[in-house]
């Protein structure tokens, strides 16, 4: 049940999908890998939502030249951790929500431990192998990724729902090189916002989700266009397994 | 013949956004857009690696079909076709 100050606080934003809708924000748990550039405003605005649960994730140290995009951060919070940082930020945000803040490096390892019992990931990492990870873990949990990545005036993004669309492995059979790569904060805001539009359209249910093409904004010419993305059955990470031993049953 | 290559992000930046080009027949989607890279050194290396192929992580797409980079130079691209090259980024 929503209270009367949850009403009062999303009174905008029920009109747009009820009371159900909203309890449905409330009841779910978003987990969010990094709390950098993408990870700040698809955070923030998940949190002012109502989204009830929050697990954000990231293992770094504010820094100066964070402050251009990470605006989950100010600086004051120079030297600290992101997760104290994003965990004060989103709980002044909306104290009726829960946060989870941890502070780790994401790896094979822990990777199943830490996402846990969830309703989708959101993507906000800086690398590939990290993201590929992301992609089977929501694989197999079956629920669904929310992947975002930007570089200068540049960002791309698409809603992975395991079983229906293409997976990232499908779209990006191999990684771009890492690089420390010059972007402004905005670009991070635009495909940032777009994953929390995503995740709040999936968790009402309501509208069409970026599902089976990848979104991609041109912040340079200001143009937003689609490429159509399919299956690819050979996928190593969705791909439909080969059997590999027939079993005959006895008459 | 007339096909259109369309390049986003940053290999628009390099080559232009759409060009129209007149190959020969028989000319392979790698071929046109070997030929259009040419004109910007740094555009070309974006795309294509030190041997002249399209670096693997390039999405290179057929009238909206995905084409394997490793396939790009056995493709014909055909009049009235429109080939996307796609650069992924990587930052978050």
């Amino acid at each position: 049940m929503l209270s009367e100050r949850e009403r009062e606080r999303y009174k905008r934003q029920i009109p747009l999908f009820g009371d159900e809708g909203q309890e449905r924000l409330k009841s779910a748990h978003i987990f969010i890998a990094g709390a950098g550039g993408l990870g700040s405003p698809a955070a923030i605005y998940l949190a002012v939502a109502g989204v009830g649960t929050i697990t954000i994730v990231d293992m770094d140290t504010v820094e100066q030249s964070n402050l251009n995009r990470q605006v989950l951060h100010a600086d004051r919070d120079i030297g600290k951790k992101k997760t104290v940082s994003a965990i004060a930020k989103l709980q002044d945000y909306n104290p009726d929500i829960t946060v989870n803040a941890i502070d780790t490096t994401i790896s094979e390892e822990n990777i199943h431990d830490l996402v846990g019992r969830v309703d989708g990931i959101v993507d906000a990492m800086d690398n590939y192998p990290v993201r590929y990870l992301l992609n089977r873990v929501a694989l197999e949990k079956k629920v669904p990724f929310f992947h975002g990545a930007i570089r200068g005036f540049y960002g791309q993004a698409t809603t992975i729902i395991p079983g229906q669309t293409p997976c990232l492995a499908c779209i990006f059979k191999k990684a771009p090189p890492k690089e420390t790569s010059p972007v402004i904060g905005a670009t991070a805001g635009v495909i940032g916002t777009v994953q929390a539009t995503e995740v709040v359209k999936y968790l009402v249910g309501q509208g069409d989700l970026l599902a089976g093409r990848l979104f991609i904004w041109d912040g340079l010419c200001a143009k937003a266009e689609e490429i159509t993305i399919v299956q690819d059955p050979s996928c190593p990470a969705c791909g439909s397994p080969t059997p590999t031993t027939l079993y005959k049953e006895k008459s | 013949m007339s096909v259109k290559v369309r390049f986003f992000a940053r290999f628009r930046e390099l080559l232009g956004t759409e060009i129209i080009a007149e190959p020969a027949n028989g000319s392979s989607i790698a071929l046109l857009v070997d030929g259009i890279a040419q004109k910007n050194r740094e555009g070309y290396n974006a795309i294509f690696d030190e041997h002249g192929t399209f670096r693997e992580f390039v999405i290179v797409m057929q009238n909206g079909k995905r084409i394997e980079t490793a396939d790009a130079g056995t493709v014909i691209v055909a009049d009235g076709d429109e080939i996307a090259i796609f650069p992924p980024v990587a930052g978050g």
